[in-house]
Parts: structure tokens; sequence; C-alpha cells
């Protein structure tokens, strides 16, 4: 996983490489516009396109039959039940095709979401990093330190509670710049990565977890923890980032699933797909 | 529904401080119609409290450089202020060029002639008469609404008529803001979140504290289980609800086992503090009902960890990014600013001087929180500075008037309060306060341009509360005001005691004493006209002869005769007679809210221990300005006149000042 993860990554920076200067909603679009396409592709590919299309004409009939004939009861029974029908095989002719794109999907969304989930942290802002710990680690018998580069000022001895397993720090950022954490818990020590400030559009991760399959798709931004760590994550608590839209501030997974379905039907019709 | 919707509705519901339903929202860059521009400005610096005596020393002793600079280049006077002297009835006059009797602002507190209650002068909310009741929701269906008390017009009022620009920085008396399209944003008389001065919240495990209502906040108990505190911060009525609630918000507090340091979890949000270490601002949600809630912002102090846990919450203060209640004119101004400094103290009197007081925060504590205030007042200044190229532009500073009433008592060897080893570290505090407004001004001074006209003012000067004197005892003993059952008259407050069917005479507010008239009070027996009269003049008499038996000196150095010293037609809630006290002393704290204590006479040994409530002509406040001023005294309400005529504008039939520079 972490190969595919390395690739991946590599393939956002460059993708948006151009639009990280740019108003948030450049990249958005573009990589909007390119999983449209890629959609489309696979749904060309993996789905029956003569079985939809029937299925759509047969649609498109029953309501014609229900326009014309919807003064005998009967009749207009009969139709409503054939849509229905046939909106059921409809849904089964999409099953293949949605099963196959929802693995390039995780991936590209937990992509996304490192780009457009959070905001840097901001120089003079404070935040929390979080580090939580596995079930066998003794909270207040272990020895936690923290290290930074002097640009993250270390502003609380380690917080530590038990109840949550849990060691806590407040950093204060005095520079921009991608900065490398390290916590040491007892005799072992762990990197994480902190960015600050930057261009419009930064890669955040905010999550660094320990190596399992579904906790390394879901967070692709760092190297995962050793399999032998007392830690389970650190997080570094960000600002959440929302794209503005006339006044509102839009989670960017309800900004990018908008523009994705407006590129895929608005190109469906020049790349010949039956949706 | 939508977001202004919301708001909107949101606002209908808010209890005692419901709202303004209309106000539209005006892009802030357009100031309003017809903006002029003047190649003659005017800057008002306006310094509450800052006394002409205490300059004059500190002048003296070079310690006010800025000033002398100014003043060598302009003019000096002592500046004639209200009747009596206190903030809201200062200010009021110069808003308006009129005294009292033309704004109708008497004092901080009026009562109402049927009740015997105090009320609040400066404002007054209603809510909405039309509710829907649906098992325990109300829900309104009008809007409620909150009403500046204050008549006349505004200066600024005048201004806009005359398409003169103006920005009103936090001047007093101006809440809700008069409508106008200038800039302002609301100072002394806001409330915060609840409706209130300022409610605090102090959270502890100390069982030395007493726990529960304190004036000006509360202190809960709370427990620290296995290094964790939960605690519920309270909000404003609920009045959504027909029990009215306060909404709460849950909060958790983890706590290491050793290291001075916690983290406070409230529901979407989480900070470590480290002990005596201020969190910033905090925004907080209260839900009122399903889809529903108000926005407020708060700091946390965490004052100490162990042995005695300690969490110090400030009052709740509207949320200048989200206003449930109208604070600045346009509407958006005060979200114009949240979107440039972020959060902001907009409770009217932000300092908790009450915290001090009930030594929930200690005197350094209490000037951290207000230099956290002079700050961030200051940041505001630089930046409407910076784009104050036309018109007027007003700017107020509440920590000269906050910080003379809480630290007199440490550079006053005579005040009951004194206290050597406290003064020896904040002793030079109100020195240090009026250098502060010296370095303010001497910024001013290198930026501003020959066109300017510069006024630096306040409303009043300052003298010691050493002595208080119980106004309400006083008319007791002279048999002005019956008690039921005289040998209960420690006991009950608000007149509870009172008979009211053989009393001729009460205090309420300040400085206020009212004749119980026939046909005003609820319970009148003094006929109006002759009767009454006589009875002013006999008790006005009388109360400028007491005698403080401690020290000899005579409390009350003027009782004023409303009808005699005030002009106008707003004179209905004015008190009959309008004590001037002589310097030391005070109303004391008892008898403005109807007790009456044992004695007629006390020590003050509160740590409010600096006050204004004296006769005018002791305690004026100061005009420095970079002109020539031609009146030896001026008053408060010349200013106004002044600051017309600077712009050509005559000044209207309602002020009674006069011009004078």
């Amino acid at each position: 996983m972490g190969l595919i993860n390395t690739i991946l990554g590599k393939l956002f920076d460059l993708l948006l490489l151009p639009f990280r200067s740019l108003n948030p909603w450049a990249g958005m679009a573009f990589i909007s516009l390119l999983t449209g396409l890629l959609m489309l592709f696979i749904y060309r590919l993996t789905s029956n396109q003569s079985g939809i299309r029937r299925v759509k004409d047969k649609i498109k009939a029953h309501l014609l039959e229900l326009r014309l004939f919807k003064d005998n009861m009967g009749v207009t029974m009969r139709a409503q039940g054939q849509i229905l029908r046939a909106n059921l095989r409809y849904l089964a002719l999409n099953l293949k095709p949605l099963l196959v794109m929802i693995v390039p999907l995780i991936l590209i969304l937990a992509q996304l979401n490192l780009w457009f989930g959070s905001e840097p942290l901001a120089v003079g802002r404070p935040a929390i990093l979080k580090v939580k710990l596995k079930p066998d680690v003794n909270v207040l018998g272990t020895e936690f330190a923290l290290e930074s580069p002097p640009e993250i000022t270390i502003e609380t001895p380690p917080l530590r509670l038990e109840e949550s397993r849990e060691v806590d720090w407040r950093l204060k950022p005095t520079a921009a710049g991608t900065f490398d954490l390290t916590i040491r818990a007892g005799d072992k020590s762990y990197l994480k990565t902190v960015v600050v400030d930057g261009r419009r559009l930064e890669k955040v991760s905010s999550l660094k977890v320990k190596r399992s399959l579904l906790d390394e798709v879901l967070y692709p931004g760092e190297k995962t923890l050793p399999g032998e760590s007392r830690i389970k994550t650190i997080e570094i608590v960000h600002p959440a980032k929302k794209l503005p839209l006339l006044g509102l501030r839009l989670h960017w997974l309800i900004a990018y699933l908008g523009l994705s379905i407006i590129f895929g039907f608005a190109l469906k019709k020049p790349f010949r797909v039956e949706i | 529904m939508s977001a202004m919707n919301r708001r909107e509705f949101l606002r209908r519901g808010l209890a005692a401080t419901t709202v303004l339903a209309a106000g539209g929202s005006f892009p802030s860059l357009l100031r309003g119609s017809g903006r002029r521009e003047t190649r003659t400005k005017v800057l008002v610096l306006g310094f509450d409290g800052l006394d002409p005596r205490l300059l004059n020393g500190w002048l003296k002793e070079g310690k006010l450089p800025a000033f002398a600079r100014l003043i060598s280049a302009g003019d000096f006077r002592p500046l004639r202020t209200s009747i009596p002297p206190q903030s809201p009835v200062a200010w009021s006059n110069f808003n308006t060029g009129t005294d009292p009797g033309g704004h109708g602002i008497f004092d901080f507190m009026h009562r109402d002639p049927q009740t015997y209650i105090p009320t609040f002068s400066g404002s007054l909310s209603t809510e909405s008469k039309k509710v829907l009741k649906i098992g325990n929701l109300v829900l309104p269906l009008s809007g409620g609404e909150v009403k500046n008390l204050m008549q006349g017009r505004t200066f600024w009022q005048i201004l806009e008529e005359n398409e003169i620009p103006a920005t009103i920085f936090k001047i007093p008396s101006n809440y809700p803001p008069v409508p106008t399209k200038q800039r302002t944003i609301s100072g002394m008389g806001t409330p915060d979140l609840k409706g209130s001065y300022g409610i605090s919240c102090c959270f502890t495990t100390d069982p030395g504290i007493p726990k529960g209502e304190l004036s000006g906040g509360r202190v809960y108990e709370v427990f620290v289980i296995g290094n964790r505190v939960e605690a519920k911060l309270p909000g404003p009525t609920n009045t959504f609800k027909k029990d009215r609630p306060e909404a709460l918000i849950d909060f958790r507090v983890f706590i290491d086992p050793n290291q001075a340091v916690a983290k406070v979890v409230l529901p979407d949000q989480e900070f470590i503090l480290k002990e005596k270490e201020w969190s910033g601002w905090k925004r907080v949600q209260f839900g009122l009902m399903p889809t529903q809630s108000v926005s407020g912002i708060c700091m946390f102090y965490l004052k100490e960890i162990r042995p005695h846990f300690k969490l110090y919450v400030s009052p709740v203060n509207i949320d200048p990014g989200h206003p449930a209640l109208p604070i600045s004119t346009p509407e958006s101004y005060a979200e114009e600013l949240e979107r440039v400094f972020g959060s902001y103290f907009t409770k009217g009197l932000p300092a908790d001087t009450s915290a001090l007081d009930n030594d929930v925060l200690d005197e350094g504590e209490f000037l951290e929180q207000d230099d956290m205030i002079l700050r961030e007042g200051e940041r505001m200044f630089d930046y409407e500075f910076e784009r104050f190229d036309s018109g007027l532009l007003f700017y107020y500073v509440s920590s000269t008037d906050q910080r003379q009433h809480m630290f007199w008592r440490l550079m006053d060897e005579n005040h009951p309060g004194f206290d050597p080893q406290l003064a020896s570290r904040y002793g030079r505090t109100i020195e240090n306060i009026y250098t502060e407004a010296d370095r303010f001004l001497d910024r001013v001074l290198q930026e501003i341009d020959k066109d300017t006209v510069l006024l630096v003012m306040s409303d009043h000067g300052f003298n010691p509360f050493r002595r208080a004197f119980n106004l309400n005892t006083w008319l007791f003993e002279n048999g002005y005001h019956r008690l039921r059952n005289p040998w209960k008259q420690e006991e009950g407050s608000f007149f509870d005691n009172t008979d009211w069917s053989r009393t001729r005479a009460y205090g309420i507010g300040l400085n206020g004493l009212y004749i119980n008239q026939r046909g005003r009070e609820r319970d009148g027996i003094v006929n109006a006209g002759a009767d009454s009269e006589n009875l002013i003049r006999e008790i006005a008499a009388k109360l400028e002869r007491v005698v403080d038996p401690k020290t000899g000196e005579r409390a009350i150095l003027r009782a004023f005769v409303a009808r005699d010293v005030y002009r106008g037609p707003h004179l209905e809630h004015a008190p009959d007679i309008i004590c001037g006290f002589n310097m030391g002393y005070r109303i004391s704290w008892d008898s403005p809210l109807g007790k009456f204590p044992k004695n007629v006479f006390e020590d003050n040994r509160e740590k409010w221990s600096g006050d204004h409530m004296g006769a005018p002509e002791i305690i004026p406040g100061i005009l420095v300005t970079n002109r020539r001023v031609r009146a030896e005294f001026p008053a408060l309400y010349d200013l106004t006149a002044t600051i017309l005529d600077i712009f050509g504008i005559p000044k209207t039939k309602e002020m009674i000042g006069e011009t004078i520079l």
C-alpha cells in the first residue's frame, strides 16, 4: 500500500502543482474534470452500454405509455410496474461499474483530503499535537518528549491523559514552511510532519497512523508508524479548510462530488458514454 | 431556512435582549449617501475619567511629554462635566450637545415610579409580543425590540445629514447604536450575551471560596475526578422554552497528574492552557432549540490547578462575527472588524472589575485582562486612523476609568482599603495608565496633519471613594422615609420594608433622590406643587449640612434641585434632588438598592476605591487640544457645538453649548 500511496501522492503533487498559488477552486475544478473523465472511461469499459441503453429506452417507452393511456387504470398500473422493474434492472447494470469505480475513487478522495481537508497551521496561532498510545503503554510511567525545529515553539509540557491514552502538546509556529517534529516515547522516536502557512493550496497531513491497510488507504499523507510502535496515531489539529462560495463555506467533498457529476454529465455525450 | 432568516428568527427569540428587526446590511465601505470630503478633519480621543489634577501633577513631573507638547501647541482646560458626573450622563451630554433635560439620561439607574424598582437608564429591551406556544416550545412571531433611551440627535447623526463622514468607536451611551449610516460600534451600555452588564464564571474546587451568585459573577463548585473536571458554561436565557432555562454548554477539563497544564474540551474545539494562562477568544455556540443556536465569545483563564482547581471564564460577549444583538452601524461594520482582527471585546465596559472585587481575579490578572483590552483597542484605532481621510474619528478608551476605580486605594494612604504590600507593587497603576495614554497620544501626534483638529477629552475627573453615605438610612433617621418594621431596618432590599403611606422621599441610583409624589409615584403622598417644592428645598438644604462625624467634613457639597439645573423637555425620569458628593465621599453600595444599613456613614473597603459622583465643580474632566480655546471653563456640551462649527454646521436649537475654539 505504501508504494501505491507514494505513486498517487507524487501524481497529485504533479497534477496540482500549477494550481498551488491559485484559488483552491481552480485545483478542485481541474481534479474534478480529470476524475469525471476517468470515471466515464471506467464506466464505459466496465458497463454494459447496450444493456443500459435498452433499459433506459424501455423506461422512456413506459413513461410515454403513462401519458398516452392516463385514463386507463390497468395500463398505467402495468406501466408503472414495468418502470419499476426497468429501474431495478438499471441499478443492477450500474452495480458492476460502481464497484469497479469505488476503488480508485477512495484513493482519490484520500489524496484530495490531504489537499483540501485542512488548512496549514498559521504562524503565531497555537495548535495541538496529539499522540494516541496503544493500550499496553503505561501513559504515566513512560517518558515523553517532543523536539522541534526553532520555527516551531513547544509551549507546554506534555499533557498526559490516562483515560484517553493520549499525550498532548501545544505548539506555536513562528515561521512558514514544512518541518519535522520528533516525538520520543521512552527510548523510541517518531517523526511527524507539520506544514505552516505557505501557498493557497498546500498538502497537509493531519494524521500519521500505524501500519494497517484501512488506515494506510485513508491517511496516505505520511509514512506509517512501524507496526511495533507504542503509538497508534500522531495528529496535529489543523483548522478545517472550506471552499468559499457565495458567502457559504463548502466542505471540499460537496464541491468535489458536485463538480465531478457536472463534468461527468457534460462530457458523456462527446465521449459517447451512456450513463 | 436561509442564513439571514435564521438570524432573524434567533433574534426574535432572544430574551431580555431582543433585537432589531430593521437595520439593513450595508456594505461597510459605503458610509452612506453623499459622503463629502472635508479638508479639516476632527480627531477626538475620549479617555474616560482622565483627571485634570492628576494630569497636571504628572505633567509637572515631566512624565507626560506628549501631553505637554500638545498643550504647548494648543490649550489645556478643565472640562465641565455633567450633573451628576456619571459616564452615561456625561457622554450623553457630549453626544447630543444637551444636558440630561435634553437627552433624558440622569443616572446609570432610573426608577419605575409604579414599583420603586431601579431600571437601566440607557436601553430598554422588550420581547416579542406575539408568540406561538407548542408544548414547551415558544416560537416568536414578531420581532422584539431593544431601544436606546437617549433622547435627541447625536452629533454624528447631524454630521451625516450634512454629508460629513464619521467613525465612532465605542462611545458610551450608544447601545443599541442610534440609527445612522456612519460607522459606529457601541460601547458602554452594551450587554453581554446574557443581557447583563457582565457575568463571569469561576469553576473551583476550593472549599474556601463561597459558591453561588456574586455581584457580576458566579462561582461554581466542581470536582476533580480522575484528573478530569466536568462543568457547564451558562449562556443566555432560552426564550424558546416555556420554562426559560439558561442555555448551557457542557465542557470538560483534563489535567495532567503532575504538570501545571490542562486541556479544555468544548463541544467543537479544544485547547491547552498552562497555569496562569489566558486562552484568547473562544467562540461558543449555545443551542436554543433544534436548528437554532446563538454564538458568543469568551476567554478562559486557568488560574490554578493545584492545590485547588480554579478556572475563570469571562462574561460571554456578543460574537462580533455573528452579532445576535445590534452592536454596530452599519450592521456589517462589527463583522468587518471581526474579519480583520478576529474576535474582540464587545461588552460595554470590558474589564471585569467585579472579578477583581470578588477576588476571582487578583490585581495582576485584572491588569493582564485590561492590557488585552487596551492593545486590542489600539489595533482597531490604527486600522481606522489609517483610513481616516475625511470628517471625524472618535476613539474611546475605558481603561483610564476602570483602573482609577480599582487602584485608587493603592496610591492613597488615607484610603480604608490601602494595603502597603499591594501598594508597593501596584501603587503606580494609575500613573502608568496616564503614561500609557501619553504614549498613545505621542503616536497620534507623530502622524497627525496640520488640518486635523485634535480634541483629547475626558467625561469627568476622579477622586477617592473613602467614605460611603447611606442616603436612605439618612432619610429614615431624619423622618423622611418610614419603615413598616423599623426593628428590621437592615433586612431586605428594594424598599420591601418601606411604609409608602408615610414615606416622603427615597433614594435610588448613584446620586438621585425622589420625592414620593402623589400622582407620579404609585403610593405617592406628597402633593405636587408647593408641598413638593418646599420638601425638596428643605431636604436639599439639610443634605448640604450633613457632616461625617469621623472626619468632620461635609458629605454632600451640593444638593442640586433638578428643575434648577436642567434644561430641556425630557425631565420625566429626573430625580428631584441630585447629590453632588464631597471629595472622598460617594453613595454607599447598599443605598441605591433600596437598603437601610445601620449607619449613615461607613468606610469603603472595597477594591472599587476611586469614583466620580462628586459635585461637578470638584471633578471636571479635561480638554487638551491643538487649537486655542476661547472659553475659560468649557463644558462637555460645548464640544458638541464646536465640532459642528468646525465643519460649518450651525448647532441645533436643542443644543445648549457654545463654540469654544
